[in-house]
């Protein structure tokens, strides 16, 4: 019987792997316990970004670290599964957006005392904006290692084309450039009100002097944030904004005759926008925000290093913390991966010198996080959710943000 | 259906050649385009007007897959969980047979409960069966990443459904003669059911092939990821690189496409089992 | 012949090593998960269990006032009513199609159809993304051709709805098509000669041989499927996050964003229990009909 033959063969090649996983688990326990050897989660591909630097770590202290690469879309899973089994890596990567969140788990450790004594994780040193996601209630619970901020991204030449040498720079501007835009033709607009992005409208309520919560009252329904919202609302309504995600890839949307010749969105773009746009050099640029009523405030984003709570090496990976925050870690760091150091010194190194470069470093003077709270991605979830009928229906902005207003309330005082 | 009008069959074939040919084309498009993608770079991947063959073909996006990231440690992982998904299949094989032709106590409620772990989400449980795994020190190892998903309740069902159409008498006829009850289960049920095997088989090596979110969860160290881990990380946080991805998919559906040709041979052969003598 | 001990034993030693499994990495997690879904856990508490509240039935109260989890019922509704029986009638159509001949064009046609079931599912989001899109897309380029359209796949809620399932019976056909496929091949050819003889014709070969042959595997693809369509989770989850306007939202990704997204794990477990009974209930009538059908 040739099934059964290959079946016995299986069932063999089973025994054998079995030993193997024998192999395997001795092999992890012997590790395990060296207080010389180290973990480091870090969010997509390390081999490239990180390895060298920490290959230098371990040549200089003889500590032994094992980086993991974990892919970003499951990253938030493995922290869970990490906060609740209380066991994990020593050192991680924390998207700032997530630091609310595992603080309250507790997942983290208060490194408020060494932040306080060493001066070269000071949070002087750092963009104000990365320094309020590693505190919480007063205390530290991470050091910034990379920011990342929102710019206008522009197209040079169709902008000119309908009177403007420069970027726009304020809301007015703004309007009135993405309207002359969309007037090129059919399924041509000038401007993306983003509707997937979560923190967009909150953005600009900003810029127009809102304050979002007050404690544990939102403020989403007050003047300044539907004031905002119904400028961006305008945009949909005139045609100078799609109403929907059009699913275009950036040489789609960005490129050629550019349907969309504005948007704003952070550093990771820029990549993309040079490899895959097929623009030149001098058809395309960034600017800061447009200024609204009040200021051109940005989001924030980027990454910190923290301690895992649990970790059993606490001090060996407060030690990599630290190497890796040097102003020469984080050039190498950006060197290596473009990811734009939190470090204020570390901006006037020649490696960051090219002009679109710095112009994220005069938005970094206007930048802020969103509010740090737990219940922040669910907000944001909501207020997609709610401003979705606004764009493509039209519905009303004050009642959609009364609703919001409630509902946010409700989720606060849980 | 040979006896009646040779012509009226053969036309009969064609038109239903000819539907089938219409309907595979249609099916078959979205993985062609994959495939052809693959040979394209990224920026002709992003480009407004897309022609179905590539501009400039290139082998740009497989390089990067094979230089750039350690696939060949990815590819072994996948192999060694692919072959242990077969012992599941085994035992999968195994518990179909008791249900399908044994009657003992608790056979319904038990029955019942194995489709019951059908229907809730993978989602719900993930925690709770991390928390297990974790409390029988079994993370971070390969027994922790098999062991999950070696048993599932879709493959029993299956097993069950097929196994209790084949008829009693063979099975009551091999227990006169003595035999015991493996040997009937390894000498005259599992060469019976060799269809369901293969149509199994195809399904084990997919999702053992497939692995992707225990590999990941269970793992401490990159030494046990899988190819689609390693797929997975080479996304971006915030951008995709196209051509990169569309390389790793089709990549990863030779070998399955490979596996489904052999296994069709004993789909075939299932066919002559199953007459009966 | 009365039996002994050893043979009472000898049917759970084919069955235990399964359950068994089964109970350690299924049913307690679902226990455990059942718990769950009467506490508030979230975040904090997932760090600090003191922290875990009872709450008893609030979760369950809540959803049924949460408009978003209602229309997610709704939606899952239209996905199963809809979509189960495309997939089952599609997927026999073409097993039988393809069970006409024997020849290697038939035999590569298995392979065609059953490619979309192995394709990864993040290559099929880019790849089907872009046959939607409503611009550039291929499919609103080939139907403008014969002036038609442009149709807003993927951005009207009511089609959005559609353009899912066609994605999802576009994928599950292959799988399906497998399992009649084997079975259609156990049918003796003995059978179709005798009926041959008498004179029936093709399609009443098909309804009276076929047909009748296949009915245990038409009830098992129909369970299979009727829980996968409950589940529906993939197509909406990489193509719409559940939108526009929560139009495609299902309750599997109505659970996920709350669970994994929000952190709220005991309102999720509710949510998923909710649908555990539906599903259970669903099947339990498949069940019904199935006995019904044999005593016949």
């Amino acid at each position: 019987m040739k099934l059964t033959k290959w079946l016995g063969i299986s069932a063999a090649a089973v025994a054998a792997a079995l030993l193997l996983v024998g192999c395997g688990n001795s092999n992890n326990s012997s590790s395990g316990s060296n207080g010389k050897s180290i973990t480091f989660w870090y969010g997509g591909d390390a081999d490239t970004a990180v390895k060298p630097m920490v290959d230098a770590f371990t040549k200089k202290t003889g500590i032994k670290v094992k980086i993991q690469s974990i892919p970003w879309s499951q990253y938030n899973d493995k922290l869970l599964t990490a906060a609740a089994s209380k066991s994990g890596p020593d050192l991680v990567l924390m998207g700032t957006t997530g630091m609310a969140n595992y603080v309250s788990s507790k997942s983290l450790m208060d490194i408020s005392k060494e932040v306080k004594s060493d001066k070269n994780i000071s949070p002087d040193k750092y963009f104000e904006g990365s320094v309020r996601t590693t505190e919480f209630n007063g205390k530290y619970y991470a050091v910034p290692w990379y920011v990342e901020t929102r710019v206008l991204y522009y197209r040079k030449d169709l902008l000119k084309q309908v009177g403007y040498n420069e970027a726009p720079k304020t809301w007015d501007e703004l309007y009135d450039a993405a309207t002359k835009l969309s007037k090129r033709g059919k399924n041509m607009y000038g401007f993306n009100v983003d509707f997937a992005e979560p923190t967009f409208g909150f953005m600009f309520a900003r810029q127009n002097g809102a304050t979002l919560i007050k404690g544990k009252t939102p403020q989403f329904n007050k003047k300044p944030t539907v004031e905002a919202l119904e400028y961006l609302a305008q945009f949909y309504k005139n045609g100078a904004s799609p109403k929907q995600d059009l699913k275009l890839t950036i040489g789609q949307s960005f490129g050629g005759k550019a349907p969309i010749p504005m948007f704003i969105s952070g550093p990771w773009m820029m990549a993309s926008v040079k490899k895959d746009a097929g623009l030149k050099d001098d058809q395309w640029g960034v600017a800061v925000l447009p200024k609204g009523k009040d200021n051109n405030m940005s989001n924030t984003g980027g990454g910190n290093l923290a301690v895992f709570n649990y970790s059993k090496n606490k001090s060996s990976a407060m030690k990599l913390l630290k190497y890796l925050s040097t102003e020469s870690s984080q050039l190498k760091y950006y060197k290596n991966s473009d990811s734009m150091p939190t470090l204020k010194s570390a901006w006037t190194d020649k490696s960051l010198s090219d002009s679109r470069i710095q112009v994220f470093r005069k938005q970094l003077n206007s930048s802020e996080p969103m509010p740090l709270i737990k219940q922040w991605d669910q907000i944001g979830q909501n207020y997609l959710k709610a401003w979705e009928p606004v764009a493509m229906q039209g519905a009303n902005v004050q009642k959609a943000m009364d609703q919001l207003n409630s509902q946010t309330e409700q989720l606060l005082n849980k | 259906m040979i006896n009646g009008n040779k012509s009226a069959v053969r036309n009969g074939k064609v038109a239903v050649g000819a539907i089938l040919l219409f309907w595979g084309v249609i099916t078959i498009l979205p993985f062609l385009w994959m495939f052809l993608s693959s040979f394209k770079s990224n920026a002709e991947i992003s480009q407004a007007t897309q022609n179905f063959l590539p501009n400039h073909w290139t082998f740009d996006n497989y390089k990067r897959l094979f230089v750039d990231s350690n696939f060949g440690v990815y590819l072994k992982n996948t192999l060694i969980i692919t072959l242990f998904s077969f012992l599941g299949m085994l035992l999968n094989a195994m518990a179909g047979y008791g249900f399908a032709k044994f009657k003992f106590k608790g056979r319904g409620p038990l029955f019942i409960l194995v489709l019951a772990t059908m229907m809730i989400p993978g989602q719900v449980t993930m925690i709770p069966v991390y928390l297990i795994l974790n409390e029988m020190h079994l993370t971070n190892t390969l027994a922790g990443i098999i062991l999950p998903g070696l048993v599932g309740a879709f493959a029993i069902f299956l097993f069950r459904q097929f196994m209790s159409n084949i008829s009693n008498s063979i099975i009551e006829a091999a227990r006169l003669d003595g035999a015991s009850e493996w040997y009937i289960f390894w000498h005259i049920i599992i060469p019976i059911s060799k269809p369901v095997l293969a149509v199994q088989g195809i399904l084990t090596f997919i999702g053992g092939w497939n692995a992707f979110l225990w590999p990941l969860i269970i793992a401490n160290d990159q030494k046990y990821y899988t190819l689609s881990v390693g797929l997975q990380l080479l996304q971006g946080q915030h951008t995709s690189d196209y051509g990169l991805q569309m390389a790793g998919s089709s990549f990863m559906v030779i070998p399955i496409v490979i596996i489904f040709i052999i296994f069709q041979k004993y789909i075939l052969q299932g066919f002559n089992v199953q007459a009966e003598k | 012949m009365a039996k002994t001990l050893r043979d009472k034993l000898v049917p759970y030693t084919f069955v235990l090593p399964a359950l068994l499994l089964l109970a350690l990495f299924s049913l307690i997690p679902i226990f455990i998960a059942l718990i769950i879904s009467f506490t508030g856990l979230d975040i904090t508490g997932l760090g600090d269990w003191s922290q875990i509240k009872f709450i008893g039935l609030q979760n369950y109260t809540q959803l049924f006032h949460d408009s978003a989890f209602l229309q997610s019922i709704l939606n899952t509704g239209y996905y199963v009513v809809i979509g189960v029986p495309l997939v089952i009638l599609l997927s026999l159509t073409v097993a039988i199609l393809i069970n006409f001949g024997q020849n290697r064009f038939f035999r590569f046609m298995r392979l065609v159809f059953y490619t979309p079931s192995i394709t990864n599912t993040v290559a099929v989001a880019v790849v089907w993304t872009y046959m939607y899109n409503p611009s550039m897309g291929l499919l609103n380029n080939l139907f403008g051709k014969i002036g038609m359209g442009p149709f807003p796949w993927l951005s009207d809620p009511a089609t959005a709805k559609i353009s899912l399932i066609i994605l999802a019976v576009w994928k599950a056909i292959g799988l399906n098509m497998l399992i009649f496929l084997a079975a259609l091949q156990g049918i003796p050819e003995s059978l179709y000669e005798a009926a041959e003889l008498d004179g029936a014709g093709w399609w009443q070969q098909t309804r009276h041989i076929t047909l009748p042959s296949l009915s245990f595997s038409i009830f098992f693809v129909t369970v299979t499927t009727l829980i996968g369509w409950f589940q529906f989770f993939d197509e909406p989850f990489v193509m719409t996050k559940g939108g526009p306007l929560n139009s495609t939202n299902s309750v599997a990704l109505f659970v996920y964003q709350n669970g994994f997204q929000n952190s709220n794990f005991g309102y999720a477990a509710a949510g998923s229990f909710i649908m555990f009974a539906a599903i259970i209930l669903a099947t339990l009538v498949q069940f019904k009909l199935q006995k019904k059908q044999q005593g016949l």
